[in-house]
């Protein structure tokens, strides 16, 4: 099954969701394509024109546009998922690389869907990285 | 061609070094290209050979070595630090590497078939009691 990770470019979650055998969709492999299509040839950009449009499919015209750039590039994996692991409060989601606007935009957009949808928090101690691991393993285990 | 680039991240527990990576894939002679980093290794090729190239290196260390895919190819211009490249991140990479022994103690749990603990949440407030609470403040 394709499952939308967030953070979409954690290696953790990445890892998790393939190990226990399962498609992730990452924002990687968005990139990836865009890069190989010479689309965004033009540092630091990393959306193209058409993105811009896009976004405005998941936020409305008045949010700031770096939240409506992440969303026209993380929205769509959102649409194809067919099931959602979010893991909060991730150390590099916030502040000068990350965006809380968008984390909370994502996380209303993954609920609007009624995906099948686990929340964990980020691992700090070796007794949360248990828990959050047997949780992924069960959750990833019982999709169908 | 299609191409997967793929980061090869070693766990801090790990006793595997970047350089047993680098020459283990070497040694399996597949056409893929391999750059050895100080977190583990870059992997690039077709997908179906970085995928069977993945599992050798799994073998080594089924808990211990991580992977995740990469959206610019090995060395490319606009990424790249040694051509001051204008995306230069690490951050989040240092920050997962440094979690992944976490991680891998859950693994090595989670593999013995051990139960997450349930933590008692409470429930929240019904909406008919938050709304009696405020008819009594005023």
């Amino acid at each position: 099954m394709k499952i939308f990770i967030d953070p979409p470019n954690s290696l953790i979650l990445f890892d998790l969701v393939e190990r226990f055998g399962h498609e992730p969709l990452s924002v990687m492999a968005t990139i990836q394509e865009r890069v190989d299509n010479l689309e965004i040839d033009m540092p630091p950009m990393n959306v193209t024109l058409d993105d811009v449009k896009k976004g405005l499919d998941y936020a409305g015209i008045e949010v700031p546009s770096g939240i409506r750039g992440r969303l026209a590039v993380w929205g769509p994996l959102i649409d194809n998922a067919e099931a959602a692991i979010i893991m909060e409060d991730a150390p590099y989601s916030f502040g000068c690389v990350g965006c809380h606007r968008t984390n909370l935009l994502v996380d209303f957009l993954v609920r609007k869907r009624k995906l099948p949808t686990i929340e964990i928090d980020y691992p700090r101690t070796e007794e949360d990285a248990r828990n959050m691991v047997i949780r992924v393993k069960e959750f990833l285990e019982g999709l169908e | 061609m299609v191409r997967e680039t793929r980061l090869i991240v070693i766990s801090p527990l790990s006793e595997i070094t970047p350089d047993q990576i680098t020459r283990k894939v070497h040694s399996l002679g597949y056409e893929v290209t391999v750059k050895e980093t100080c977190y583990g290794a870059v992997l690039e090729g077709p997908p179906e050979t970085v995928s069977k190239v993945m599992d050798e290196l799994r073998a080594l260390d089924p808990l211990g070595i991580y992977s995740k895919i990469r959206g610019f190819p090995l060395g490319d211009p606009k990424r790249c630090r040694a051509q001051h490249g204008s995306r230069p991140g690490f951050s989040q990479l240092q920050t997962e590497w440094q979690s992944l022994s976490l991680v891998e103690k859950g693994l090595e749990c989670a593999m013995r078939g051990e139960k997450a603990e349930t933590k008692d949440v409470p429930d929240r407030i019904p909406v008919k009691d938050l709304q009696r609470f405020c008819e009594e403040v005023e």
